[in-house]
């Protein structure tokens, strides 16, 4: 990425992605509206658009629901890591599909000449103090800014531009477009449609990104204890400990985490932030001689932890030493591209 | 992630978590009754899905 600026990063597996995306996404709405239509025939203009209606709504809910099982599901297990790989395009693509459903719902007002019941439903404020009755089509419109918000910051210029930590931040605002949106569905058409369909839809998605974010901070919590010797220097454990080309994770003092690669006989310590995306680097294995990252695939040598040319990425490196057969890691950290990295010849294989 | 985004989105996640389940929940228990059934020839206007 940094060799070059292109508009979009396309690749083969990108491609394959959307590829499967979008087939997905469309046979969902289509086989939707045509189930429905087959057993509500729509009886009019107005029936028929509001099949199309609940077809993109559902499929947005899904697909929100969707990309926030993504991130726990990737750490609790690796083979999750694909479907993570480009997340970006699913966001931007659930954003288009909840934008149909609100231009259909515009729709549905225009062909009966109604959108000032619109308007009238969106202006009474005295109804915004009201729990059951709230204008849950506010909350849609709100969560659809949300979601425009995340697409059009979602481009590699704006993770540049605003540093992986506060882009990282921003995009925390997704838990809040999805309460939002669970909270549309249940004021909206939970009210007045008394099929069990759409409690349960909520609870099970709700459920699922709940549940699922839940294990994952639970596991997470252990590897944020920090601990150092009386000398300041972290235990590692044996040198023979760390998987040949994979890592260990230890936190430093101050909680930050600290990924020690091994590469046969070359022990190296980096931050364990990936300059990308603030992915976890220490999760990533080693190949063709580069630590990579397990999200996106970014590359850093293990010597002195700068990407090979012709990037240009640097990342943090922290010194390492075999005190007692034991492996430790100084927590100071050293300037981005430091090489740190030592030789242990008599490792365990 | 780092540390701090890690500590912000535990604080976060629960919170609205909690939120969401007390508003659905809410939602679900005070629906109204269903309505009575249409009759025929009554204007469409309502609400869409």
């Amino acid at each position: 990425v940094s060799a070059g600026f292109r508009a979009v990063q396309w690749n083969r597996d990108k491609v394959i992605y959307d590829a499967i995306l979008l087939a997905g996404v469309a046979i969902y709405i289509a086989g939707f509206a045509a189930i429905t239509s087959r057993l509500h025939p729509p009886k009019n203009l107005p029936d028929a658009i509001d099949i199309w209606i609940r077809a993109s709504g559902t499929a947005a809910f899904l697909m929100l629901t969707v990309i926030l099982c993504i991130g726990p599901l990737a750490r609790l297990d690796r083979r999750f890591l694909p479907v993570l790989y480009n997340r970006r395009h699913f966001g931007v693509l659930t954003f288009l599909v909840a934008l149909a459903h609100v231009v259909l719902m515009l729709a549905w007002y225009l062909v009966q000449n109604g959108l000032g019941e619109l308007v009238t439903e969106l202006t009474t404020w005295s109804d915004y103090g009201r729990f059951i009755g709230f204008p849950f089509k506010a909350l849609g419109i709100a969560a659809l800014l949300v979601l425009f918000l995340m697409a059009a910051t979602s481009h590699d210029f704006w993770l540049s531009f605003l540093t992986p930590p506060v882009w990282k931040a921003l995009h925390m605002a997704l838990y809040v477009g999805y309460a939002l949106v669970v909270m549309h569905v249940a004021l909206g058409i939970m009210q007045y449609d008394r099929s069990p369909v759409v409690p349960l839809m909520l609870i099970a998605g709700f459920g699922s990104v709940s549940v699922l974010h839940l294990i994952a901070g639970w596991r997470e919590r252990a590897g944020d204890t920090g601990s150092a010797t009386t000398s300041g220097w972290v235990a590692v454990g044996p040198p023979g400990s760390i998987p040949d080309k994979g890592a260990r994770i230890v936190a430093a003092p101050d909680g930050e985490r600290i990924a020690v690669f091994r590469d046969g006989d070359e022990i190296g310590a980096l931050t364990n932030l990936c300059a990308y995306q603030n992915g976890p680097l220490g999760e990533g294995r080693i190949i063709d001689g580069c630590v990579t990252c397990p999200w996106h695939g970014y590359q850093y040598r293990l010597s002195d932890g700068c990407a090979p040319a012709p990037f240009t990425e640097r990342l943090v490196t922290y010194r390492v030493r075999v005190n007692a057969g034991i492996l430790e890691v100084d927590p100071t950290p050293l300037p981005p591209g430091t090489p740190a990295a030592i030789k242990c010849p008599d490792i365990a294989a | 992630v780092t540390r701090s985004h890690r500590l912000a989105h535990r604080l976060i996640w629960p919170a609205l978590a909690l939120l969401v389940a007390l508003g659905f929940t809410l939602a679900l228990t005070l629906r109204p009754p269903p309505d009575p059934p249409k009759v025929a020839g009554e204007t469409k206007h309502g609400n869409p899905s």
